[in-house]
Parts: C-alpha cells; structure tokens; sequence
C-alpha cells in the first residue's frame, strides 16, 4: 500500500506601516509604540550601564583612576535618577493612561527626545563640549527624528539639538572658565586649551554637521516612506482587485450556471408529471441529461469555490473553536442523498473534540473527501469515517476510508494538483473535473491541516486529516456515531 | 379558507414559469415578478401583499435580491422570505453572521418536492407565530 503525507505552508501579508497625514509622512502609531518601547529599553540598558560605572566609581575608584577615568561631580547619579523617572513615566503614559491629544505616542516621543536631549546636554557639559567629540552623540537623536518623525518636526529637533548645544558651549566657554569644570577622560583634547574663538568655530561647524545629517537622513527617510506608501496604495488596490475578481467570478458563475439550472427546472417538471405523462425511454433520456447538468453545475459551482479559497487571506480570516462531530453531520446530511443513490452507508465512529478552523473550510475539506470516497467506491459499499484523538501531543486524526477502486502508486503524489486527471478515475467518475482535490488542498493548507493518503488499488483509500493542536477538555468525551 | 399568496421574482422567465406550474398545482395563489422592483412597489398596496416571497440574488444588480430582502426584512417582517439562487450557498457570505442560521437559501434548479417542503415548512413556522403572537 502506498502511503503519502501532504502539508502546506501559507505565509500571511505583512501588516500596513504607514499613515498618510496630508503632505507629511510619517510612521503609524502602532510603529511609533513599539519602537517607543525599544527606546525605553535601550534606555534601561543606558541607566545600567551607568549604574554599574558608578559602582566601579564606588569600589575601584584607584584603578579607574590609573586609567585617567575620574570623577569630581554627582551627575551620573542624577542622569540615572532622571532617565529612570522618565523613563517609568513614559511606560505609564504608554500603558496606563488612556490616549488623549497629549497622550498620544508622538507625544511620548517627543516628550523622550527632549528630556534625552537635556540629558545628553548635561553630560557634554560635564565631559567637554568642545574638547571631547561627546557633542557627536546629538547626531544620534537628530538621525532617530529624521526616521520616526516627519521632516519638518525632525527640522524643529535639530534646531533644539543646536540651541542646547550652542547653550552648553557658551556656558562653558563664556559664562565658567574652562578649569573648573570636571573631566571624565583625560586625554590629550582635555590637554590643550581652548580659546573662545575655536569654540565658537566649533560650535559653527557641528550647526552645519547637524543640518546636513537632518537634510540626508530626512531625504533618505522621505524616499523610504514614499516607497512605502506606494506599497500601502498598491496592496489597497490589491485588496479592492480582490473584491473585483470576486464579484466578477461570482458574476461568471451566475451566468454559466442559470441556463443549466433553467434545463433542469424544465426537466424537473416533466419528470415531476407537471407536464403530463412520459414515456420510459423519455423518462431515462432526461434522468441522464439531468445528471450531467447537474456534475457540471457542481463543477462550475467548484471552480468558484476553490477560487474564494485561495483568495482567503489568513490576516483576516476568523479561526473559530468548533465541534468536528456538528461538522461531519452536517457534511453526511448533505452527502447522504449521494450515498443513497449507491446504497453506501457511511459509517461514523470515534471521538468527538473541538479545533480551532476556519468552520467553513473544514466543513468544505471534509465534504470533498467523503463525497470522493462515495464516488470512488463500488455500489453497495461501506465508508468509514473515524476520528482519534492523542492526549498525548493533543493532537487529533479523522480517517476517511473506502473499499472502492483505489489510487494507482503513480498517481497518488499527483492528486492534489489542481486539475489532475486520472484516466482510471475518470473511466468510473465520468464527471470528475479534477477540481475537489485541489479544494481540499488548499482548504487544508489555509487551515494548516495535514493529510496522509493510504491507498491500494482495487483494495481501497482513506484520507487521514490530521490536526496538530487541538482543544482537549476532560468533559469532552462525546462519541460520533451515526 | 384562502389559498396562501405567494410572490416570486426571477428574471428567467422559464424559472417563473416552473415554480409557478408546481406551486399553482397544489393550490397556491402565485404572483411572479420580473424585477425587484415590481415586487417592492406591489407590496404598497395592502391587498397584494404576499405570506412568502421566494427572491432571487442577482435580478438588476449583483445583489438587489439582498437589498431587497433587507427592505422587506424591516417593513414587513410578517412576510417569510426564501432565497432560489444558482449560486446556493455560495452567497452565506454576503450575510451578517447573525442572520446566518434562519435564512433559507435553496439552491436552482427548481425541485418540486424540496421546494414545496420548505414552503410548507416556513408558511406554518408563520401560521405558529401568528398564533403566539
């Protein structure tokens, strides 16, 4: 017997980034937040480290020293008592605080440049703004605003990065002399003096530094976001062509199917003796137009199918928890006028459990299958329908086996392509479209189902659905039964 | 004891005629509509208004028989309405979740038997309202 086991793998479209507001471009709230949480973070690391510098400060201060590390003032102290504050303030507001117009996460990240900034204006005072390269640090904040912020508010972050650096500068070299302020690293910057001219050339150039990293990385930020809100147009466009095909498929089906539905309603009402008496031979003729009629209205009704199948899009497709023994009743009570017609008795067995599906699908997945195993057996016959479920691993199985004519070892890797076509198949199946197999496919891979395909041509085939995680109760202990 | 009044609006004129020969055989008074729109301003008039209507989907538009079920859904909910579409269930998803269990969809072709179950069906689940009521 030959034995194969089939999984697919669907991958979901990413979600939208950005938000159109008016000519500005800039990042949606939902992006803004979390990286406000990765600032907040990166900040916790920012107090650790500084913590762990003063510990260093407490216990091998002489060692430090010998380093030419120093320190004369409390500041680091009070950077991390500030940054903590802040940076606890900005969780609450985040988490705690409903959103208002001054609680929004523009806002919070506002309020986090700022206080960063004065911050940061501290420290360079402290270390040297002219006579450390410190002062480069406020590129890093100039950069984060080009990126989460539009242009014109990262404009107006540079301009504050320039006031307060310009602030520190004159404080330091106009307002105090330059040997009383205290220096962390003792290097040869800190050795030479500076005079009040070179440090106002010094404040000059790191102005015109500030703005030409505003002008590249805003211009770099602006060409990201246009690409990305073309992306966003695209993938609308793409969701509203969706809706289209849809219509329009839904429009083909109506359109192909009404004249045959017409045919049949017509032949119903002579085999109905709405018409008046019919003779045997007249009698079978419209039984046998009928039942074509009727396969190629399944299968165009099919073709739809398994197109609104593969338009699901699994970021929105509602998984819902429902009862597999609702589902395959509802399924047998739909097939049992199938199975009558060849006197197959379908046969329910096993335990009842819940799994989280789209119920729909699962309930088309299931019909294709137990409507093939009825067409591919023999007349008279029986079809099993078994579930079994591992506590285990929670997981679950339900077999669906025949006694009918079988897959041949060549075939069977082929089944599920769409359109595929057995000749042996289709010499018992004169309707067969090729079409169920491939619903089942994708039914399965949009519910993330697996399915194990044991066949023996002549002996019979079972397809066995497997479910990987399903809800196990201990009251649940229903049995399927028909 | 008055036959029950039923309206059925379909734009393929060998679908009316089909429901219209089996319901009128076992006695029901059958009014056919060719647009939704005849239907609708039929039922202005007190007289004419039907005790089940059997709608088609897609008659003018892809959906007027949607829409039009709504209108009747709202201003004569005493009226049972029953949907004879050929695209079946396919259309469960044009409908609310709410309204999911107790729409009737009937698949075309037109089947004597399960059409004029179902209609018996509805005409008496409105008979025992009317009765709580």
């Amino acid at each position: 017997m030959a034995i194969s086991e089939f999984s697919w793998n669907k991958y979901g479209s990413q979600a939208v980034l950005v938000d159109s507001n008016g000519d500005r471009l800039k990042l949606s709230d939902d992006v803004l937040v979390s990286n406000i949480r990765w600032f907040i973070k990166f900040r916790w690391i920012l107090i650790a480290g500084l913590i762990i510098f003063e510990l260093l400060m407490l216990f091998a201060a002489e060692t430090l020293a010998k380093l030419g590390v120093t320190e004369q003032q409390n500041w680091p102290i009070a950077i991390i008592a500030i940054l903590s504050l802040a940076n606890v303030a900005y969780l609450y507001a985040l988490d705690r605080c409903p959103p208002s117009k001054y609680n929004s996460p523009t806002m919070n990240l506002w309020m986090q440049i700022v206080v960063d900034l004065i911050c940061l204006s501290v420290v360079v005072h402290y270390i040297g703004s002219t006579s450390t390269p410190i002062s480069f640090f406020y590129v890093l904040h100039i950069a984060l605003a080009c990126i989460f912020f539009s242009a014109r508010e990262s404009l107006y972050v540079t301009i504050l990065v320039c006031v307060m650096d310009a602030i520190v500068i004159l404080v330091e070299n106009f307002l105090f002399t330059q040997d009383s302020l205290m220096t962390l690293i003792k290097n040869h910057l800190t050795a030479d003096s500076i005079h009040r001219d070179g440090a106002l050339l010094w404040m000059f150039f790191l102005d015109i530094l500030f703005f030409t990293v505003w002008y590249v990385v805003s211009r770099l930020s602006l060409i990201v976001r246009t690409h990305e809100r073309h992306l966003v147009d695209a993938y609308k466009q793409l969701n509203q062509a969706q809706v289209e095909k849809d219509q329009y498929a839904v429009l083909m089906t109506h359109q192909l199917k009404s004249p045959l539905d017409a045919i049949r309603s017509q032949i119903n009402l002579i085999t109905g003796g709405y018409c008046g008496d019919a003779s045997p031979g007249v009698m079978d003729a419209l039984g046998k137009i009928n039942h074509r009629a009727q396969n190629m209205g399944g299968m165009i009704l099919d073709l739809l199918r398994l197109e609104r199948l593969k338009d699901t899009c699994l970021d929105t497709a509602i998984f819902e928890s429902v009862s597999v023994k609702d589902i395959l009743q509802k399924c047998i009570e739909k097939l049992i006028p199938v199975a009558n017609s060849k006197n197959i008795a379908l046969n329910l067995s096993g335990e009842d459990f819940n799994c989280k599906v789209i119920p729909d699908q699962l309930g088309i997945l299931l019909e294709n299958i137990i409507a093939n195993a009825i067409v591919y057996s023999h007349n008279n016959a029986v079809v099993e329908i078994s579930s079994t479920i591992n506590r285990h691993d929670k997981s679950a199985a339900i077999t669906i086996a025949d006694h009918g004519i079988g897959i041949e070892h060549k075939d069977l890797p082929n089944i599920f392509n769409e359109y595929f076509y057995s000749p042996r198949a289709a010499l018992h199946n004169k309707s067969t479209s090729g079409i169920g197999l491939s619903i089942v496919k994708i039914a399965a891979e949009n519910n993330r189902l697996k399915i194990k395909v044991a066949s023996e041509p002549g002996a019979g085939t079972s397809f066995t659905v497997v479910f990987d995680e399903i809800e196990l109760s201990d009251a649940q202990s229903e049995v399927l039964e028909t | 004891m008055m036959a029950p009044r039923i309206a059925h609006v379909d734009d393929d004129s060998d679908i009316r005629e089909a429901v219209q020969r089996i319901l009128c055989k076992h006695g029901y008074e059958v009014d056919s509509y060719l647009s939704m729109q005849d239907f609708v301003d039929s039922l202005r008039d007190d007289k004419n208004r039907p005790d089940l209507a059997i709608l088609d989907v897609m008659v003018e538009s892809m959906d007027s028989g949607l829409t039009t079920y709504a209108k009747i859904h709202s201003s004569y909910p005493q009226i049972q309405t029953i949907f004879l579409t050929s695209l079946g269930d396919m259309i469960r998803p044009y409908f609310e979740d709410g309204s999911h269990e107790w729409v009737c969809i009937m698949e075309k072709p037109v089947e004597p038997i399960s059409l004029l179950g179902i209609i018996n069906d509805r005409l008496r689940m409105q008979g025992e309202a009317a009765q709580q009521g």
